[in-house]
């Protein structure tokens, strides 16, 4: 669906040179939310503006399904940009419209539909994001949170094939967020429409999305499936940035160890075997009592699954052989001697 | 303004001031209508044509913005003199209230232009930035996003115009434009009928008054929300 090939972009910033991408490669496919993080100064907001080309970049391509937007002349550009929506931080809404104005907004600038038809895709619209009562009202009596579905109900307006959200839910509470992270879900599901955002917040990661890539001084530095990634995050930035969700905490396992001086095993569930008793299991099986240390138990976008950091009391096997047999319940099992 | 004898006012000559409230009003109309007319478009290719901005052409900028400092630079009363032909050429005429419009005009669409310049630079880059994502071409980022946003702000701009202008106007007097400032001059300062000045003086604050009021008014009309 989309694929980003070598991306470069640097900035002037007194007199230095700075890379706010450097050679970004990437791929997205139909129908998924891929998410990008990465804390602020990474290069992400870069990257998502270089995908519908608010920002060109110096070299490297962006070829959104069979058409390559970096090659496209200005013209039609804009006419394909009518079917990219994109929301932002601050919501970006015309004061001077209502939210019904708003939403038409898009609809104007292609000029495809009749007033009535318009009228008739407004309702439609802010039915599906649930505002249909607000219509009438200023963006300045809503809340955060309405105004990010009006931006929503606005970007979904010409059918779009591709949402871009830069950092949508960054600044609303938890609770609203929680609210737009549903709202796009739905909209995936309902729409099969491919969503590609950008954040610094792992939450909105492990919710929503289907792939991730970290960013960090403008380079990707790991990227694959959101399971994956949570449950064996390789790069020091996509640890740091777990840090929060008790996911990936290979470097406690020094202190855990030092302080209680017994074996330790990480073990790591996904899907069926967190919703069961393994480690009792094992436990009788084998004669293994583990003393807990750390983890999480949490769902990746609808899969539960969970990290457990355990000490080794007693066992009455060897410890080598213990992957072999938490291997068998399901469970990924690594020994930290 | 001691030993001023308020029945002097009987005896002002009230149909002149009344001619030269009427010439007044018509001055400050025709010339500000002109001034929008001329100054809107001024101001926003200002806007646009500035680095970094929609369409930046900075040698563009640099030449327009010099001429817009020239201009605002020349004192009125220098402005009326240096376009006296070019008055002739437009209106046929140099004088009265006909002959003081095109100055009037001249000198304000400069002032009004670097307003509405910094009007428009007071909107959110994001609200243009979300309607480039949208597709939107340069001529409707103008008219459907930054003249609507910028609306109250431009009404201000406008305002402010308008009441510069009452002051240009005192000065046409110059070149026989008349007016209220005019008679001002010739008969409270120049003739010493202190009555006179009074009148015009008061006559002139009302005016400013009345404009600033439905200015405001305005503005908190279309104000969003």
């Amino acid at each position: 669906m989309i694929e980003v090939r070598n991306l470069s972009k640097h900035f002037s910033h007194e007199g230095r040179r700075i890379a706010a991408l450097d050679d970004v490669s990437l791929q997205v496919a139909a129908g998924e939310i891929y998410g990008i993080i990465g804390r602020s100064g990474a290069g992400k907001s870069t990257l998502i503006r270089c995908l519908n080309l608010l920002e060109r970049p110096d070299s490297g391509t962006v070829t959104l399904g069979e058409q390559e937007l970096t090659a496209l002349p200005e013209a039609e550009l804009q006419l394909r940009r009518q079917r990219i929506g994109m929301v932002f931080q601050h919501f970006n809404l015309l004061r001077s419209r209502t939210v019904g104005g708003n939403v038409r907004f898009p609809l104007e600038l292609a000029g495809t539909l009749s007033p009535a038809q318009m009228d008739a895709r407004v309702d439609e619209l802010l039915q599906l994001v649930g505002l249909a009562d607000h219509k009438d009202k200023r963006p300045s009596q809503l809340s955060g949170g309405q105004k990010q579905r009006v931006g929503i109900a606005r970007a979904l307006a010409n059918h779009p094939d591709l949402l871009l959200c830069d950092e949508a839910t960054s600044a609303l509470d938890p609770e609203t967020t929680d609210s737009i992270l549903a709202l796009l879900a739905d909209i995936n599901r309902q729409l099969n429409l491919t969503i590609v955002l950008i954040t610094h917040d792992m939450r909105v990661i492990r919710q929503l999305c289907d792939h991730v890539s970290v960013m960090d001084h403008g380079k990707v530095v790991e990227k694959g499936s959101v399971l994956d990634v949570f449950l064996q995050p390789q790069h020091a930035v996509t640890r740091s940035l777990l840090a929060e969700t008790g996911f990936g905490q290979g470097e406690r396992v020094e202190a855990w160890r030092a302080r209680i001086g017994v074996p330790l095993l990480k073990l790591t569930f996904v899907g069926e075997p967190t919703l069961s008793p393994v480690l009792d299991k094992v436990g009788r099986e084998t004669g293994l009592r583990v003393n807990l240390l750390s983890g999480t138990l949490s769902e990746i976008r609808d899969t539960p699954c969970g990290q457990l950091l355990v000490g080794v009391v007693a066992s009455d096997v060897e410890l080598p052989a213990l992957p072999e047999i938490f291997a068998r319940e399901g469970v990924r099992c690594e020994v930290l001697a | 303004m001691s030993g001023f004898d308020p029945s002097l006012l009987l005896t002002v000559d009230w149909p002149e001031i009344g001619t030269a409230t009427l010439d007044t009003l018509t001055m400050l109309g025709v010339s500000l209508l002109f001034t929008i007319v001329f100054g809107l478009p001024l101001g926003v290719l200002l806007y646009i044509s500035a680095p970094g901005q929609l369409r930046a052409r900075p040698r563009l900028y640099a030449v327009l913005s010099f001429l817009v400092n020239v201009l605002r630079s020349l004192p009125f009363v220098i402005l009326l003199i240096v376009l006296i032909p070019l008055t002739l050429l437009l209106v046929g005429t140099s004088i009265g209230v006909a002959g003081a419009i095109v100055p009037l005009v001249v000198g304000a669409i400069p002032f009004f232009g670097r307003l509405v310049e910094n009007v428009l630079r007071e909107i959110d880059r994001g609200v243009i930035e979300a309607s480039q994502s949208m597709g939107a071409k340069l001529p409707q980022i103008v008219f459907k996003v930054l003249l609507p946003e910028a609306m109250p702000g431009l009404i201000g701009a406008a305002t402010v115009t308008a009441v510069a202008l009452v002051g240009y106007t005192a000065m046409s007097g110059v070149i026989g434009g008349g007016g209220l400032g005019d008679l001002a001059i010739r008969y409270g300062y120049q003739r010493f009928q202190t009555e006179v000045m009074i009148v015009t003086v008061a006559l002139l604050l009302v005016l400013v008054q009345a404009l600033q009021t439905a200015g405001d008014a305005l503005v908190r009309r279309c104000r969003f929300g």
